[in-house]
């Protein structure tokens, strides 16, 4: 077991609530990691501390043995990290293939010079398609975002994160808005992940479906870490099931 | 004493200041639209104010119908302008609003001559007083009464009386108040007849008060406006009164103290731009 | 070629490139700017004052550029703390920031400009083609940029300058890019206008001339490069097609902005396409 990713004490505060009172944990390589939790856990500021959308008060972030605590998101997306929104955020004015291309073609939008250079637009329309074929989307290619319904939209999100190559990817509440049977379907998609070499982290409600595809868990609750092992022991612990229902 | 001169006059012009920006920040707060063409009503206020006057003797009646058509040209160019590009990014009606104003600057100038026009009748022009030992002009202190007066008015409005009410909480939360079953779009003619007639009112005075009145004198008053509703965090009253204040203050001493590098409008100006760089969400924007 | 063409056509060359330039800003990479002027007048007043010191013409107009587009470049950083409405009245502030420190300094001539400013060297029709080729040079680089990587990131960032980092954009760095460039334009052209006119002006760079190059932008199609080419050429023959229009000439300019945005905030562009698809 490497670590991919670990998180060291982060804290953050939010007009003085705290969101995350010294959260820590790590990520193995290849392995489904769910971030779960209550309401108002802090599971999504973790998440997004750890995208560095956020940028904590004090704690570190490690990805690959480097400390990117103080790296942008798309420093981070460089090495190798990739995103899901909560809610949604294609580019609109894009259609769903030139979405995914945008971030196929990652290597060319490195830099303006890289990005002036090149004109084709194939390699990374080659690429998107087969990305968009194995997600199910292949015939909404030329679609608007727009036209398309939740389930489609993030399964959109996901692929456009794909397209990074990344090694790790953070999902925030995929299956958020999604009905059981479009959950199920987006939590198989992405069981597969790990497989082809994508370490996934995921916060998550729907405990149902993050327990069937889950490798290991992480309790969050009022912004500190409660419990992390395996979904059969972490769900047995009576600390986890107060934390949920208020009852033991 | 030239610091306390200086600063008296920069709250003089803070308060003329005020009494434009208050109704831009009104409708940006409402709308999100900068209502460039703000600055055309102020010099509708003014022509008004000196052909209605020139034409009947009356003072008085070309102010009081300054204020008026002025409320109503506000309410009119909310009507043909704003409101049917409301589902557009605010980019296009802010660009409409441009074009508008030029449009209206150069009807000015056409109709009445380039060179400007004056009050046949204006005893005020050069008769000041001395208070504390600093000299103002009747109509400088006018202003200063005429804008208290008018946004505490304003303020009681909003916070004693049904409309007012109704139109705080349109600006709060626009779905919840049409929930609550208050008429949106009589919030924004109530809006724009407010803030248009104060522009009106402001253009007038500032007319009189330098006894000239010519077809582009809106356009750098409204700028320096835009600056002051940014820098008081945009659809924030109180925080654009302060800003007015402020910048008629800075304005002052900067005119002064900097007269060899930068000329007296680029200064208002200069400051926006530093404050934001250093809070980009104005000196008393929320983030 | 008479002498009047040659003006004519010198004058639609000089304001191709400056509303080019605007284009990428505004209408590539989506950062709305109302102070461009500013930077067309950098580039003047920079050539101007070495022509006068004696410096050759490639060299003038190379540092009306690089000047321009360095300081283009400083005023982006605001684009980076400030976005939309802020960073609209932000560009106008530095439109009035440039016109009140030149209209100060003597030693740009304060009120009165540059005047005496020594002649190209060409023929006004020679000198013509010389801006005609810069032009020509201009659109083909827009169109580059726009069909390449570049403008499908600038796209990106215009779209949504939040979700552009989770694939991997430095905003930051988009935004400075097309800021120097679009700026960069603007000086080139103040450097041709230079020998053009023979003598500058600080009101010539004013709020006025901003809205005036935004205009063209904006009636051709924010974005579009032909739309943009073609209103320059139309906005600017206007008022030379007819004598009266001349006076009229702001007028116009402002009805237009007023009613092509108030009913085709496509601008000519998006009629085209309306048109295509029906």
């Amino acid at each position: 077991m490497t670590t991919l990713a670990r998180i060291d004490d982060l804290h953050i505060s939010f007009g003085g609530v705290a969101a995350a009172s010294g959260v820590s944990f790590t990520v193995n390589t290849a392995e489904f990691l769910a971030v779960i939790g209550p309401n108002g856990a802090g599971k999504t500021t973790a998440l997004r501390m750890v995208a560095g959308i956020l940028k904590p008060d004090s704690g570190r972030v490690f990805f690959d043995d480097r400390d990117v605590t103080a790296l942008p998101t798309h420093a981070r997306v460089r090495l190798g990290l990739g995103f899901t929104h909560q809610i949604v955020r294609p580019f609109y004015s894009f259609s769903t293939v030139e979405n995914v291309m945008i971030a196929a073609g990652h290597d060319l939008t490195r830099s303006p010079w890289r990005a002036l250079s090149h004109r084709s637009r194939a390699a990374a329309k080659e690429k998107a398609a087969t990305i968009l074929a194995r997600i199910g989307l292949a015939d909404q290619a030329d679609k608007s975002p727009r036209a398309l319904p939740l389930g489609q939209r993030k399964r959109l999100e996901v692929a456009r994160a794909i397209a990074l190559d990344p090694k790790l990817l953070l999902l925030d509440e995929p299956l958020a808005g999604l009905s059981s049977a479009e959950a199920a379907t987006m939590a198989d998609l992405i069981r597969t992940l790990p497989a082809q070499g994508i370490t996934v982290v995921l916060v998550e409600h729907n405990l149902g479906e993050v327990l069937r595809v889950a490798d290991r868990l992480v309790v969050l609750d009022a912004g500190k870490v409660l419990a992390e092992g395996v979904p059969a022991e972490v769900m047995k612990r009576a600390d986890v099931r107060q934390a949920y229902t208020g009852v033991v | 004493m030239l610091f306390v001169e200086l600063a008296v006059k920069g709250l003089v012009y803070g308060c003329m200041y005020a009494m434009m920006a208050v109704g831009l920040t009104l409708v940006y707060g409402l709308l999100r639209i900068l209502h460039i063409a703000h600055a055309g009503v102020f010099a509708l206020g003014a022509y008004v104010a000196v052909v209605v006057a020139n034409a009947t003797g009356s003072l008085a009646l070309g102010f009081a119908l300054a204020l008026v058509v002025s409320a109503i040209v506000g309410v009119g160019i909310y009507r043909f302008a704003y409101q049917p590009l409301l589902g557009h990014p605010p980019f296009v009606p802010m660009i409409v609003s441009i074009g508008l104003f030029i449009v209206m600057q150069e009807g000015f100038r056409m109709v009445f001559e380039a060179y400007g026009i004056s009050f046949d009748n204006n005893p005020y022009y050069t008769s000041t007083v001395a208070i504390a030992g600093i000299n103002l002009n009747y109509v400088e202190i006018a202003m200063v009464i005429a804008s208290i007066v008018l946004l505490v008015g304003f303020g009681l409005f909003a916070s004693l009386t049904r409309a007012g009410i109704g139109w705080r909480a349109t600006v709060t939360d626009p779905q919840m108040a049409t929930s609550f079953g208050i008429d949106p779009v009589r919030v924004r003619y109530i809006n724009f007849l407010f803030g248009s007639g104060l522009a009106g009112l402001a253009g007038a005075l500032v007319g009189l008060l330098n006894n000239y009145v010519e077809p582009t004198m809106g356009g750098l008053v409204s700028y320096k406006a835009l600056a002051i509703i940014v820098l008081g965090g945009l659809g924030s009253v109180r925080g654009t009164l302060i800003a007015s204040l402020i910048l008629g203050v800075v304005e002052s001493y900067g005119a002064i103290y900097l007269a060899d590098v930068f000329d007296r409008d680029a200064i208002g100006f200069l400051f926006l731009i530093i404050v934001l760089m250093v809070r980009p969400q104005g000196l008393l924007g929320r983030k | 070629m008479s002498a009047y063409i040659a003006s004519i056509v010198s004058v639609i060359g000089i304001n191709m490139i400056l509303a080019l330039g605007l284009n990428i800003i505004t209408g590539f990479c989506g950062q709305v700017s109302l102070g461009h002027a500013a930077f067309y007048g950098i580039g003047a007043y920079t050539a101007a004052y070495l022509a006068k010191l004696g410096a050759p013409l490639p060299l003038t107009l190379l540092a009306g550029t690089i000047m321009a587009g360095a300081i283009g470049i400083v005023v982006g950083l605001t684009s980076l703390r400030v976005r939309a409405d802020f960073l609209a009245v932000t560009t106008m502030g530095i439109g009035f920031v440039f016109l009140g420190f030149v209209r100060k300094q003597k030693w740009l001539g304060g009120e009165l400009g540059i005047s005496g400013i020594p002649a190209s060297g060409l023929h006004p029709v020679a000198y013509a083609a010389l801006i005609v080729a810069f032009a020509l040079g201009v659109i083909a680089l827009t169109l580059w940029i726009k069909r390449s990587w570049m403008g499908f990131t600038f796209d990106a960032v215009a779209d949504d300058e939040d979700a552009a980092p989770t694939v991997g954009i430095s905003v930051s760095i988009y935004k400075l890019t097309a800021f120097g460039i679009g700026t960069a334009l603007a000086g080139l052209a103040g450097g041709l206008y230079v020998y053009f006119a023979r003598i500058i002006l600080p009101d010539t760079f004013d709020f006025v001339q901003s809205i005036a190059i935004l205009t063209m932008v904006v009636i051709g199609g924010t974005g579009s490069v032909w739309g943009v080419v073609a209103a320059t050429i139309g906005l600017t023959l206007l008022p030379e097609v007819s004598r009266a229009a001349s006076d009229y000439r702001l007028l116009i300019f402002g009805a237009m902005l007023m009613l092509v945005m108030r009913f085709s905030p496509g601008g000519l562009a998006g009629l085209v396409k309306r048109r295509a698809a029906s």
